[in-house]
């Protein structure tokens, strides 16, 4: 039997409707759909785009420390809050915006287990209500790069040396088959598959369908039964790191892995490097059905 | 269709979005539609399908020296799923387009659909807010790509074989 690594982390809908007239108890909406929150959001709510409020909008980056304190001092949230976070999609924004204030150095971040889906599923109040707070002087000590980040350099180290990777992309984009959607537009990278050495473990494998996380006894059975195990240092990534700061919430808080590290230039950085090594399946497959078509036609 | 909404009008322009999409315009499936396309952004996971039924404007016994600027929209539907602004971007859509002259669909630059939508708003997420254009112009263009290849007596891969030329 187990508990959570860190069960604290993990807070229920019951538990914020409770604390929801605490002042030092802040909740953030995070979501994929930018216009869910207008829609209705746990009251008290504070809207964060992700895209727009926490990118660099010149580089491929976070904000910078001082744009960082700018924004959320505009937001009224104070360093000693706790910070409650939700979103839709099973919380993927959720998570990666958890983890870029963990990048950031908050102190007190919280997930709200199901998110908007559970809140909504349970018909808890919604609200249109946008509070107003007073800004405040939020300060950020240092913004930690290496703690929970893995860049591109580091993965091909990584990579090389055999250490622990997890995919957490779906099935067809690992194995190289999913590039496009037919008729859909490509996007994002001009080669597919998965970096060499990964582990294929969808994010969702992670989730009941309720959007809750699944046990730690379940969870433990899904990475470790992949080789994912809190001895290592592991590296997680998707295409641009939202998905995979999802698994790593998961390791990190609920199974307690002391060394995992997102790598958010994912695939649409790694399947656009020139040079790097790259393990695609689906055109090794490809490669073997026109040898064998060849070979077959050749003997008629 | 430029400067829709007055600078500042955020909610207003709230609004109107989830006003579309909670409540959509020509949405639906289209029997008998010239056209269908299938348009997406797999990165946020939104799809539209869109449906078009086009009058050449030529009269009977159109064909191949039909003029191209007399063709119009007759009909167009929407399917599909996904955020709030690429739904209700195609039903805001919908509305702009119905009985234009192709061309000048396929001349609509996508600033003008974005501030139709509301600028300051969808600036957020302006691959979401232009998919419904893009789409759109695909499907124009394959349209008009299957015209001339049956006028060409051309097949198109897929499709059932003419049994003559259809416009005698």
């Amino acid at each position: 039997m187990g508990e959570y690594a860190h069960p604290d982390v993990l807070v229920e809908t019951s538990w914020v409707e409770q604390h929801q007239d605490d002042p030092k108890i802040k909740v953030v909406e995070s979501d994929e759909d930018i216009l869910l929150y207008e829609q209705g959001h746990v009251p008290g709510a504070i809207k964060l785009d992700w895209q727009t409020e926490l990118q660099d909008p010149v580089r491929r980056d976070y904000r910078d420390r001082q744009a960082f304190e700018e924004l959320v001092s505009g937001k009224g949230i104070a360093n000693d809050d706790t910070l409650v976070f939700y979103g839709d999609k099973n919380n993927w924004w959720a998570c990666y915006a958890f983890w870029t204030f963990k990048l950031f150095g908050h102190r007190d971040c919280k997930i709200m287990n199901g998110g908007r889906q559970k809140w909504i599923a349970e018909k808890r109040p919604l609200t249109r209500e946008v509070a107003r707070r007073p800004p405040t002087q939020y300060k950020v000590r240092d913004r930690d790069d290496f703690k929970i980040r893995a860049f591109r350099d580091q993965v091909l180290r990584h990579a090389l040396e055999g250490k622990p990777l997890v995919d957490v992309r779906s099935p067809g984009e690992f194995s190289g088959e999913l590039l496009h959607m037919e008729a859909y537009p490509q996007e994002g990278a001009l080669r597919a598959g998965h970096i060499p050495g990964a582990q294929g473990i969808p994010w969702a494998t992670a989730c009941n369908p309720d959007g809750t996380f699944k046990s730690a006894d379940e969870l433990r059975k899904i990475y470790e039964g992949k080789g994912v195990t809190p001895d290592r240092d592991v590296i997680v990534y998707c295409r641009i790191g939202e998905r995979s700061s999802h698994t790593w919430f998961a390791l990190t808080y609920l199974l307690g892995y002391p060394l995992v590290r997102n790598y958010d230039g994912s695939w649409t950085e790694w399947g656009n490097l020139v040079g790097v090594p790259i393990e695609n399946p689906a055109a090794g497959k490809k490669q073997k059905e026109k040898q064998a078509a060849a070979a077959g036609a050749a003997t008629k | 269709m430029s400067g829709a909404f007055d600078e500042g009008d955020r909610e207003a322009i709230v609004a109107h979005l989830l006003d579309h999409f909670e409540h959509p315009r020509n949405r639906g499936p289209l029997p008998g539609a010239d056209v269908s396309q299938k348009g997406g952004n797999p990165g946020c996971g939104d799809i539209l399908h869109i449906h078009l039924k086009v009058e050449d404007g030529g009269g009977a016994g159109g064909g191949a020296g039909n003029e191209p600027g007399a063709e119009r929209i007759a009909a167009i539907r929407f399917e599909g799923e996904g955020c709030t602004i690429s739904q209700a971007s195609a039903s805001i859509l919908t509305e702009i387009v119905g009985g234009k002259p192709l061309d000048e669909v396929l001349a609509m630059a996508s600033g003008d659909l974005v501030d139709a939508l509301g600028r300051e708003v969808v600036v957020a997420r302006l691959k979401c807010a232009v998919l419904s254009l893009n789409t759109l112009k695909a499907a124009i263009e394959k349209y008009r790509q299957m015209k001339t290849r049956r006028a060409l007596g051309l097949d198109e891969p897929g499709m059932p074989e003419p049994s003559g030329p259809p416009w005698t």
